[in-house]
């Protein structure tokens, strides 16, 4: 494998989420994952459960049981915001393990940095930036900007970051 | 424009399964073929060696980038050919 640096990196997880946007037909936020997660495309179709649980030791977690749909695991009372999070962050972890992210070599590229990949993946699908653009001719509060986008403030304030835009 | 075209094959690669078909049977060349790229540039991407798809958009990434990252030479009329066009001559000749 090729050794890739942040950059290709972050291109890559850029234009999976665009492709993931694209199939929702998403134009404004919030970007509800969810629904995505309950009408995946169909080569998803056995990698996209959602499981609520109760749980203290993490907001939501992916896992494959033998010979049975992917599912992420998610706590059950996570606010709304929190909750879109973990499960965008997660669907990175079920898009690699599928069928089809095998057969793309997901892995292979991203399993060495698969926190801060899961992380950079979610918050551009949380807030792609054709949406950013749009969205910062009329506000420049960062708490404004999570509230419409549903998303928590320091993930705001970390996407606001990636794309160069000073945080007030 | 090559840019955006690759784009859209990365972005379209997630859901659309015909696209790493392609290019594990080794034709990724047919689905280049559809998309917005110079002749050359097509041609050096499906020359591409690479073990998976991942890789492969990397790759093309790299190469892409560098295309677009050579400045188009400005493009200004030969001294030869003076400032006033032929055919804007013409037009003046006829109001005369």
């Amino acid at each position: 494998m090729t050794t890739i640096t942040r950059e290709e990196r972050e291109w890559f997880l850029r234009n999976l989420a665009y492709g993931l946007l694209e199939y929702m037909g998403a134009t404004s936020p919030p970007v509800e994952v969810e629904e995505l997660l309950h009408h995946p495309p169909p080569i998803y179709g056995f990698d996209f459960g959602v499981v609520d649980m109760y749980s203290n030791l993490w907001d939501a977690t992916f896992a494959r049981p033998p010979s049975r749909r992917g599912s992420i695991f998610v706590r059950v009372n996570l606010p709304p915001n929190q909750r879109r999070f973990a499960l965008a962050r997660e669907m990175l972890s079920a898009l690699i393990t599928s069928k089809h992210g095998q057969a793309m070599g997901l892995g292979d590229m991203l399993m060495d940095s698969l926190q801060e990949s899961a992380e950079y993946f979610a918050r551009n699908l949380l807030a792609p930036e054709p949406m950013l653009h749009a969205y910062q001719a009329n506000a420049d509060e960062v708490i404004n900007f999570a509230d419409e986008f549903g998303i928590p403030v320091e993930i705001a304030k970390k996407r606001l970051h990636d794309v160069g835009t000073e945080v007030h | 424009m090559s840019m955006q075209a690759l784009n859209q094959l990365v972005a379209r690669s997630i859901i659309d399964p015909s696209i790493v078909q392609n290019f594990a049977e080794g034709s990724i060349s047919e689905v280049l073929r559809e998309l917005d790229f110079t002749s050359e540039l097509r041609e050096r991407l499906a020359k591409l060696s690479a073990d998976t798809w991942a890789e492969f958009a990397v790759l093309a990434y790299r190469i892409v980038k560098s295309v677009e990252q050579i400045p188009s030479p400005i493009e200004l009329p030969s001294p030869a050919e003076g400032l006033i066009t032929e055919e804007s001559q013409i037009g003046k000749e006829q109001v005369a």
